[in-house]
């Protein structure tokens, strides 16, 4: 017999695929022959690497714990490095079979940097929305501490009835308004607040509201004191005297 | 990486259980997954990885370079053991026969993460499988990570088995090119 068939059983020896006739004569042949035993060591190899090639997991750590209870307590010196060795052990270990596992890895690492420097930057902008609102709160706060302060009640005006407003001013200070129940204004619109004071009003910003009909609007100080404040809806862009239908007014 | 894996080996078989400890930080991630891929369950996968080192710290010395690398060592007592357990779940009666399918389907998923991320990592397990053909790659799966002799191979597939055997052959040589680094 040639020893071309040999090397075909060696393949299947290897795999754990052989049975029956051809299993009993490539045992038969095995020891005595050197060739064979450098083909399944070489095929045990190959199969090795490709099955390790496999992203590495780590294992559940009672693996670990359970193994060094086992062994009698060693290596218990670099349990407190296992997170670590382990993230190293995973980091190092994907370009351990071949190459194009690291390749993968670096495009993998690439698109990770990527992302996280998308995350930093929502982050950073998140971060400043924050800092806004919250110099807005304090700011509002601060109002309240003062004795001079007044909230004012602000309540819908017609079509607009069941909205609502309350404004914290403060002559020397100005003042936060915050707005509930009024509608989106509609395209081409924004809503306007006036500072009244002695019959005339100054225009105190524009302000659009959220999905839920919530607003809050700061409002610098003015040079007067100011009796009545009412919003209007106007063109957008403002404009400098109320025109409008009138939505909130305080009394 | 450190001390070689036959290194390592050597010095456990002295009974150096740091070395151990070494020796389990660097392979147990890789070997976990493949064990992992043939049991289909993550506690079976965790005692049969158990069991796997275990053997390996009481079978140290009976390691000989000459006849395998670390790595060949340490998977080869893997897949035993994992069909081990895949067979006794089996006779238990407490799972089916895995379908031909799905045992060709690829690596089951870790819980947790992304769906993209473990589409990835099912590609990544499947990679050095991958660049064989269908049905190059499906006798090395049967055969390998089902436990199929090649008379089951060939009844399963419904190929005559010559086509079987040579198919093995094949397929082992196609895998040792995308395994050696170039």
């Amino acid at each position: 017999m040639s020893h071309e068939p040999y090397e075909t059983l060696a393949a299947g020896y290897a795999v754990g695929a052989l049975d029956g006739e051809d299993l009993a004569q490539f045992e038969a042949h095995l020891p005595g022959c050197a060739e064979c035993q450098a083909a399944v060591r070489d095929a045990h190899d190959t199969l090795a690497r490709a099955m390790l090639s496999a992203h590495p997991q780590i294992p559940p750590p009672g693996v670990r714990e359970a193994l060094v209870r086992r062994v009698g307590g060693a290596g218990r010196r670099s349990w407190l490095r296992w997170a670590a060795a382990t993230a190293v052990v995973a980091a190092a270990a994907a370009g351990f079979a071949a190459t194009w596992v690291a390749v993968r890895y670096e495009a993998r690492l690439g698109q990770m940097a990527r992302e996280t420097a998308a995350v930093r930057e929502r982050l950073a902008r998140n971060e400043a929305a924050l800092q806004e609102q919250v110099a807005f709160y304090r700011g509002a706060v601060e109002l309240l501490r003062d004795p001079t302060t007044r909230v004012v009640d602000l309540r819908g005006q017609g079509a607009a009835a069941s909205a609502s407003g309350r404004m914290i001013w403060n002559d020397a200070g100005g003042g936060h308004l915050f707005v509930a129940g009024l509608l989106p204004a509609p395209a081409g619109k924004t809503y306007a607040l006036w500072a009244i004071a002695g019959g005339t009003p100054r225009a105190a910003g524009l302000f659009g509201v959220d999905a839920s009909g919530r607003a809050a609007h700061r409002i610098a100080p003015g040079s007067t004191a100011v009796q009545v404040f009412a919003v209007t809806l106007e063109p957008e862009g403002g404009t400098p005297a109320p025109t409008g239908p009138i939505v909130l007014a305080s009394k | 990486m450190g001390t070689p894996g036959g290194e390592l080996i050597r010095a456990m078989a002295a009974g150096d259980r740091d070395a151990f400890a070494r020796f389990y930080d660097r392979y147990a991630p890789l070997v976990f997954p493949f064990v992992l891929r043939i049991v289909r369950d993550r506690a079976d996968a965790a005692d049969v990885l158990q069991d796997v080192f275990w053997e390996a710290w009481r079978g140290a010395a009976a390691y000989d370079p000459a006849r395998g690398t670390p790595e060949a060592w340490i998977i080869t007592r893997a897949r035993t053991r994992a069909i081990d357990r895949v067979r006794a779940v089996r006779r238990r009666g407490e799972t089916f026969v895995t379908p031909l399918d799905e045992a060709t389907a690829g690596a089951p998923t870790p819980p947790g993460g992304d769906a993209a991320m473990r589409a990835e990592e099912r590609q990544l397990v499947a990679s050095a499988l991958a660049q064989l053909s269908q049905a190059q790659r499906e006798v090395i799966e049967l055969a390998y990570y089902s436990g199929l002799t090649q008379t089951e191979i060939a009844e399963r597939l419904e190929q005559p088995l010559g086509t079987v055997k040579t198919r093995i052959r094949l397929a082992l040589a196609r895998l040792r090119e995308v395994v050696t680094p170039t």
